[in-house]
This record gives C-alpha cells, sequence and structure tokens, in this order.
C-alpha cells in the first residue's frame, strides 16, 4: 500500500451529511498545510460537473476537490450513475458514458469491472498525496446489496481504510440508527469502524450524554462529536437536499467562492463540538 | 345468593322482584340511547348508552368487568359495576337488547345470565385488543399505519379507537366540544369512525419557540413548560395518571386500540423519561410493530439497532417489523429480513409499498421544506414563518385546479405570487419581528393592491395595525408592536385564556363556511367583517375590499369550496378562475380506503387480532 493516509466517512442513511463532513475535513486538513484529496467510488446525482479536461463527474466531489484547493478530476469520483427513469441508469465511469444499466443489470461481472476500475481510479488519485478523505455511499449494511458494493465497507477493507460513521439526529433514533449499523457488521468490518458522529443537532448537547456514553461502551469507540444543525448553501447532490436555502440574495460573485466561504462558516461553527485530534489520531 | 339492587350477599326474594320489574320496564322503554336528562348522566362516561340502566347481567363478578367494594350503607361487600362502560356501549346495548330473552317473575337465573354474557362476548371484547404501532424514526409512517389499520378495522364491523399518549405538533385541530387534539388523532378518528376527542391524544404539546411549550391536557391548555420543566416535573408527577385513565377507559369502550408511539423508542439518552412509547406498550400490553422508513436507505439498521437497544422484556412486546414505503421495483431484500430475525428474534411480517398521491394532512414543518404542493400555474406563496402552525390549511388550496401552493422565506421568493397568505403561528410576537426582519414585511407590502393578502389566525393578528401583550404572554418580546398595518384592527394579549370553538357560517355572498378558531388574544376591527357565522350571527373577520386585504381567524377555512372560489377569484388574470369544487372530506376518505386496503392485502389483520402475529 501506498505512503498516503486515509479515512473514510460513512452514513447511516443517505443525507446523514456525508458530503458536507467529508468536504469540511478536507477544508480543515488543507487549510492546516496537509496535501488531501477527496474520493467517492460511486455517486447516484444527476448533478454532475465537467472537469477541465471534458470528463464528467458528481458535482459534490468537486465541491470538495475546491474544498482542498484542489481542480476537480474524474477519478475523485470514478463511478457516476445517472438515472434516466423507468429503472434505466447511464453509468459514467471514470469520466466517460460507460453503458446504460437496467434493473438487475449488475452482475457479477460488471461489479468486478466496476471495482478494477475504483481501484485504479483510487490509487491514481492518491498517488502522491499525503490523505484521502473517502466518502461512502447511502447504508453500508444494506445486507442485500453486499456482493455489490463497490463504495462502502468493501473498499474500506481493500483500501484498509479506518471508518467513522455519520448519523442525522434530525429525523430521530439516530443512536438506534448507529447501533443498528455496527450490530449488521461483520467482524472485520466492526474493526474498521472507529468512531461515530451524531449530526444535525439542535439544542443542549448534555441532554445527550446519557445516550452517547451508552453507545460508546456498546460498541467501544468514542463518538467523535455531536454537530450543531447549520443551514449553509453548498451544491444540491439529490432531492434530499431541498431543505436547503435558495435565492436569499448573496449577491453576485463566483458561486464556488461563495460556497467555500460558506463551507468556512461550517467550520466555524462546528469548532468545539467535534474532536479533531482525536480524528487526526485516527489517521496516523 | 346476591341481592342485585343492594349488591350484598342477601336472599330476600323481595329484592329480587323489585329488580326484575326494573329490567322489564326498561325493555318496555325500548333503546334510549343517552339520557342526558337524567340527575346522574354521565355516571360513567360522556355518550354512554342509558338503555341499560339496570345491567341484565348483573350480577356477573367478572374482575374485568367491576369489581367488590365496601357498601357505605351496610358496610358490606357489594358488587359495584361503576368501572363498567361495557354494557354502555351502543355497540353491545344494542346486541344485548335484541337478544334478551323473556325476563320472569325472578329476573333472569345465572345460567340464563352467563349464557347471554358468553354469547355477548363472542360479538363483544369487554376489554380492547391493543396495538400498537412505533417508528425507529420520525417520519417512518406510524401515524398513517395508524389510520390504516383504524379504518381497515372499522371495515370489519369493529369498534376502533386510535391512541397517542403524547403528540408535539403545532397542526392541532377543534372538536365538536371545543377540546385541541393534534390534527392527525383527528384524522385517525375519523379513519376509525369515532368521535375525535381529547382522550384520544391527552398530551398534546405545541412548541412556542426557545425551548418552552404550551401543554395541552385532555383538550385543554394546562400550563406552559420548558422541556426541562416538562421531564422533571410533568413526566413524572403528572403524565402517568392522565396517560392511564385515558387509555383505560377507550380499552373499556373499544373492540380495539390501535396506539400510536412517538419519534423512537431507543432514545437511550431519555430512558425512564419516554412516556410515548415503551411505556404506554406495557401499561397496555400491546403487540408492538415497528415502523421502518425504507427510503432513506438503513432501514435494516434502523430495525436492528432499535430492537436491540430496548431491554428483553420490551422486545418480547414486538410481533414483527413493517419495511415502509417500498417503492416498485426497489429490488429483493431478501438476505435482510431474515438477517433481522436472526439478530433480534422479531421477524419482518411485511414490506408495505409506497402508497401514491395520498390527499392526507402532513404531520411537521420538517415534510413542509421539502413540498411545494399541486402543480399549477397560479401560484400561492405562503409565508413560511419560523413558527408556522395549522398548515394543514392549505392542503384543500393545494387540490384546486391550476394552483400550486409555495412556502416562501424570502422576498425573491414572494415575486412570483398571485396570491399571499401569511399562515398562523405559535408565536405572532416573534414571528412578525421575523417578517419585519427579514424583509418579508415589506415584501408583503409592496404587494398589497395587486394581489390578494390573507392573514389567518396569528397572519391576521400580524396585518392588523398593532398588537398589546402587556403581560408577555407572547414570550420576552416587546409590550406593544406595529403590525403591518394592512388592515386596520387591532390585537390584544390580555389572558392566557385560549379560545378554541368549532364554527360556521356564511360568506356576504351566502356561500358557506366552516372552521376552527385556536387563539389567544382578541382582534379589535373596524374593516368590514368577512364571515356571518352561526348560530350567534357574530361577525368574523377583516376584509378590505379596494386593498384585496382579508383577515380571519378561522383554521380549515379552505375546507369547503365557498371561500377558495372568492379567495382565488380575486386573483387577476387567472387562467379560468373555475373552481373544482373538490371535496376535501371524500378525497380525505377515499386515501384513508386505500390505506386500509394496503395492510389489508400486506398484514394478516385476523392474526394481528387474535395476537400471534408471528406468522409472516
Amino acid at each position: 500500500m501506498a505512503t498516503f493516509r486515509r479515512l473514510m466517512i460513512q452514513g447511516v442513511t443517505s443525507g446523514a451529511g456525508k458530503t458536507t463532513l467529508t468536504a469540511a475535513l478536507c477544508r480543515h486538513f488543507s487549510s492546516s498545510g496537509v496535501d488531501v484529496v477527496p474520493f467517492k467510488a460511486q455517486n447516484v446525482s444527476l448533478n454532475s460537473y465537467v472537469t477541465k479536461d471534458g470528463k464528467e463527474m458528481a458535482i459534490s466531489q468537486a465541491y470538495q476537490a475546491w474544498a482542498c484547493g484542489l481542480e476537480p478530476s474524474a477519478d475523485m469520483n470514478p463511478i457516476l450513475i445517472k438515472p434516466k427513469g423507468n429503472g434505466q441508469c447511464q453509468i459514467v465511469l471514470r469520466g466517460k458514458p460507460w453503458q446504460d444499466l437496467g434493473p438487475g443489470g449488475s452482475t457479477p461481472a460488471t461489479i468486478e469491472t466496476l471495482r478494477e476500475q475504483v481501484l485504479t481510479a483510487f490509487h491514481n488519485n492518491a498517488s502522491g498525496r499525503e490523505l484521502v478523505l473517502i466518502e461512502g455511499m447511502g447504508s453500508p449494511v444494506e445486507m442485500n446489496l453486499k456482493d455489490k458494493d463497490v463504495s462502502n465497507m468493501w473498499l474500506a477493507k481493500a483500501t484498509r481504510s479506518p471508518v467513522v460513521l455519520v448519523g442525522d439526529i434530525e429525523k430521530g433514533g439516530v443512536f438506534a440508527g448507529i447501533y443498528g449499523t455496527y450490530l449488521l457488521m461483520d467482524e472485520e468490518e466492526r474493526d474498521l469502524l472507529k468512531g461515530f458522529v451524531i449530526n444535525r443537532f439542535r439544542g443542549d448537547g448534555s441532554i445527550l450524554k446519557e445516550g452517547i456514553e451508552e453507545l460508546e461502551s456498546r460498541m467501544e469507540m468514542p463518538c467523535l462529536g455531536v454537530l450543531p444543525m447549520v443551514r449553509f448553501s453548498a451544491p444540491a447532490e439529490d432531492s434530499l437536499d431541498l431543505t436547503r436555502p435558495s435565492g436569499n440574495g448573496a449577491g453576485s460573485g463566483d458561486i464556488r467562492q461563495r460556497w467555500m466561504r460558506e463551507l468556512d462558516g461550517v467550520l466555524e461553527k462546528w469548532e468545539g463540538a467535534w474532536d479533531l485530534e482525536q480524528v487526526r489520531r485516527l489517521i496516523d | 345468593m346476591i341481592n342485585p339492587t343492594e349488591g350484598v350477599k342477601d336472599d330476600s326474594e323481595e329484592n329480587y322482584g323489585k329488580h326484575a320489574s326494573n329490567l322489564r320496564s326498561q325493555m318496555r322503554r325500548g333503546m334510549i340511547g343517552s339520557n342526558t336528562e337524567c340527575a346522574h348522566y354521565p355516571c360513567h362516561h360522556q355518550g354512554q348508552n342509558c338503555t341499560f340502566c339496570f345491567c341484565p347481567l348483573y350480577p356477573c363478578l367478572d374482575p374485568e368487568l367491576g369489581e367488590y367494594v365496601t357498601s357505605r350503607r351496610t358496610g358490606g361487600q357489594v358488587w359495584s359495576c361503576q368501572s363498567c362502560l361495557w354494557i354502555h356501549r351502543d355497540d353491545v346495548t344494542d346486541s344485548l337488547f335484541k337478544m334478551m330473552p323473556e325476563i320472569g317473575e325472578n329476573g333472569l337465573d345465572e345460567r340464563t345470565r352467563s349464557d347471554l354474557k358468553a354469547r355477548l362476548e363472542g360479538k363483544h371484547r369487554t376489554k380492547a385488543k391493543t396495538i400498537m404501532v412505533l417508528g425507529a424514526t420520525s417520519g417512518a409512517g406510524k401515524s398513517l399505519l395508524v389510520a390504516a389499520l383504524c379504518r381497515a378495522f372499522r371495515d370489519r364491523g369493529l369498534k376502533v379507537a386510535p391512541f397517542k399518549s403524547q403528540n408535539m405538533s403545532l397542526n392541532s385541530m377543534v372538536t365538536g366540544d371545543g377540546e385541541e387534539i393534534a390534527r392527525i388523532q383527528d384524522l385517525q378518528a375519523r379513519a376509525a369512525g369515532t368521535r375525535p376527542r381529547g382522550e384520544l391524544n391527552p398530551i398534546l404539546l405545541k412548541p412556542k419557540g426557545g425551548v418552552t411549550s404550551q401543554v395541552i391536557v385532555e383538550g385543554r391548555p394546562y400550563k406552559d413548560c420548558t422541556v426541562q420543566e416538562y421531564y422533571s416535573q410533568f413526566v413524572p408527577d403528572e403524565a402517568p395518571v392522565i396517560i392511564a385513565r385515558n387509555l383505560e377507559r377507550l380499552m373499556r369502550t373499544n373492540d380495539v386500540v390501535v396506539i400510536e408511539g412517538a419519534g423512537s423508542p431507543a432514545e437511550i439518552n431519555l430512558r425512564g423519561r419516554d412516556v410515548a412509547n415503551m411505556y404506554v406498550a406495557k401499561l397496555a400490553k400491546a403487540d408492538c410493530l415497528l415502523a421502518v422508513n425504507i427510503d432513506w436507505g438503513g432501514a435494516f439498521a434502523y430495525a436492528v439497532g432499535t430492537l436491540m437497544l430496548l431491554d428483553e422484556e420490551e422486545r418480547k412486546l414486538f410481533k414483527g417489523v413493517l419495511i415502509n414505503n417500498m417503492c416498485p421495483g426497489g429490488g429483493s431484500l431478501g438476505e435482510s429480513l431474515d438477517m433481522v430475525r436472526r439478530i433480534t428474534g422479531v421477524p419482518v411480517l411485511a414490506v408495505l409499498p409506497h402508497v401514491p398521491s395520498l390527499y392526507l394532512p402532513v404531520e411537521d414543518s420538517m415534510d413542509l421544506d421539502q413540498r411545494d404542493d399541486g402543480d399549477g400555474t397560479t401560484v400561492v406563496a405562503v409565508v413560511r414563518l419560523p413558527m408556522i402552525s395549522n398548515f394543514t390549511d392549505f392542503d384543500a388550496l393545494s387540490l384546486e385546479e391550476g394552483v400550486k401552493v409555495i412556502y416562501a422565506r424570502t422576498p425573491e421568493e414572494l415575486g412570483p405570487a398571485d396570491a399571499i397568505i401569511v399562515p398562523g403561528t405559535k408565536n405572532t410576537v416573534q414571528d412578525l419581528l421575523w417578517l419585519n426582519e427579514s424583509g418579508m414585511a415589506s415584501a408583503i407590502s409592496a404587494k398589497v393592491g395587486t394581489v390578494p393578502v390573507l392573514g389567518i389566525c396569528g397572519g391576521y393578528q400580524m396585518l392588523g395595525r398593532k398588537i398589546f401583550d402587556v403581560h408577555g404572554l407572547e414570550g420576552s418580546g416587546p409590550s406593544e408592536i406595529e403590525g403591518l398595518g394592512l388592515l386596520d384592527a387591532v390585537t390584544h394579549f390580555d389572558s392566557y385564556d385560549k379560545r378554541t370553538v368549532q364554527v360556521l357560517g356564511s360568506l356576504a355572498d351566502g356561500g358557506e363556511v366552516r372552521g376552527y378558531e385556536i387563539h389567544m388574544g382578541r382582534t379589535e376591527r373596524l374593516e368590514e367583517p368577512l364571515f356571518r357565522l352561526r348560530p350567534d350571527g357574530r361577525e368574523e373577520g377583516s376584509w378590505s375590499r379596494e386593498r384585496k386585504v382579508l383577515g380571519t381567524y378561522l383554521h380549515g377555512v379552505f375546507d369547503l369550496p365557498a371561500f377558495r372560489g372568492f379567495f382565488l377569484s380575486m386573483i387577476e388574470h387567472r387562467d379560468a378562475p373555475k373552481n373544482n369544487g373538490t371535496d376535501h372530506d371524500a378525497e380525505i376518505d377515499s386515501s384513508l380506503d386505500r390505506l386500509a386496503a394496503m395492510v389489508e392485502e400486506h398484514l394478516d389483520l385476523d392474526s394481528l387480532l387474535r395476537g400471534d402475529g408471528d406468522v409472516p
């Protein structure tokens, strides 16, 4: 394995806050002088971005690249799935349309090809860097999809990356979501899981104390942060992101600069709410 | 034997004969329903059927129905029927009346009584079967599953009631008896075919902003509590008694009680302080179902995590997991379903499909942020106040052909509006300050005259000239605040009294209007009134005809077609401002029927009722 360090963010559900958490970590590490790069094996989104060399990738990984101060590159997101309706999806592989797949289209041979491509892109993307921040996709414990996994625990195992799990408290049941995800993992996966984060919290954090302590002792790993709910603007990844404000008249200017300013604002608001020292220790 | 009039052990023929003649005269009188003229009414419960004032089954000696007490008169043991509500149910009365044999000289003998009781029990349970739907998260679909089960059981001829011990919601409504309950329990009552009432939702919390909520108990405002006070005082000291008495009464007056939990039962930071989930399940000895929304992913993690964070005794109450909201073509879940059972011991009972295009009220404002309703070109912008309440008011409007309802947060979003509504709020003063600071107030004022502007309840108060809150009833805001000044009206908050009443009335042109008021504060107006209410002829609301500004306290004002047509007719250039006259109530009933059909198809309701739900 190469010399670069790795950290993976996985979520209890879609929309748990993986993308933002990854982008915030990208921003944090890059501003403290670390040469960091984002990676997400597979993204399902109709919001794509085209790189300087004319390749297509998810806009969320382009956003994370900007957070690292980098030019987006298709190897940061080698598989982009673009739903076309009627159960058909266009698969964009390493920046170029590859083929359309229908329901049941992902045969073992297809998965094998995709996994090879993901690993090649992963190493291309990471080589020469100090740190790769990997974002997972959806929940890592959809048991019926495990043999088709190219973006969660399969990748964590293949790249021996430590994993942090993020859960969204806003819809309730966050303790159950985190604990259940852990229970559905196998031994090897649980070994890679190093901690959890509770996202979108509103109010006085002391109310969660007993719950967090119980979970830490059941899972034998630390809670790395309780992140307050923040409203900010960022490129919309999918339909779950409609809660973001729109058109609030921040005036003209390059939207990307504004996204970065807002991401800095997120980091400010999260100051003290997470244990970045412990996160750094996971990586080293 | 037991003396049937006195209950004491007494063999005298004379006493029994007296009872027999009471029974005979009661049969001659026939079915009388509630005898509200009686000085003792209601001796058991509101709405009781009084036909069998003297019970033909007395003394049944069934500990589920009555108990021995010490007679005040004789000091001996007397069989008391005080807690029996069974014989006073309309359906039970009806069946028993038809079954009654000839009453002999000595009344009914013991054998006849016990035969009668057995036959009656075959038709009507003396104590309700309790089924509880809990959710792994908010938005798991609990509320609608409860409504679906209520409707399905009702359709089987069972007497059903929904129950939710504690609800936190800003969407409340007022029952015919002036009681305030969450709108979703009203919907469930409708599904069950039972009268909506405070008993179904005995504790309702209405957030007022910050950490304070108003606590409504059995439909009446009780007090304001901070989160801290609620959990440290109200929950341990007051909630158990309130919950127990309402649940017990429902169980004694129904065949089935379908209970809804709140949020997740596995909020382990609240262990021992949650009175809405496992606490109620244990109290009711309910067969529990755990609903999980599959739409967000991670459904199996939530199911497994929830069950495994509960203790053994709690977990045993669960008959199954319901995977909810499955979309067509969602693929096979085979492996995951087994895994849930292997880890938790609880089977997945059903994978329930997403039921599209339901016309039902939404529950909380989380959903609201993600929706624009209707698909028309006429845009009605509802101002998305931070403490918005009763936004179910707009469901009927979005059903109109050509109308799209949007929720506007910013002045820009008001731009394309063909009509503006300032909705109800849980905190008029705070939201009025927000309206000013956000620039929404001036954006609304700028559109006055060109598009109709309607204020409902708190929104109505804001559209007026001034609001006085000298006692700080709306929180720590200013005691006097300028309104938008679009209506010549002034509002005073001068007492903690809350007006909760259902009203009927008519528009100036005679169209029917129906609604309900839920508010504190009173408004003095100088404008033309909007409605004339019945029966007292009271004038309600304000209407500034030239400026097209309207205000009313009536929630649900759009439910009947007349006011919808009236309001939309004020929009210029509206394409064919025809009123499609959709019947709100009929739409809701047909949605409930579709939900009931869905659970009938996917769940074995017979085995659920028997209590052996563990048969997939």
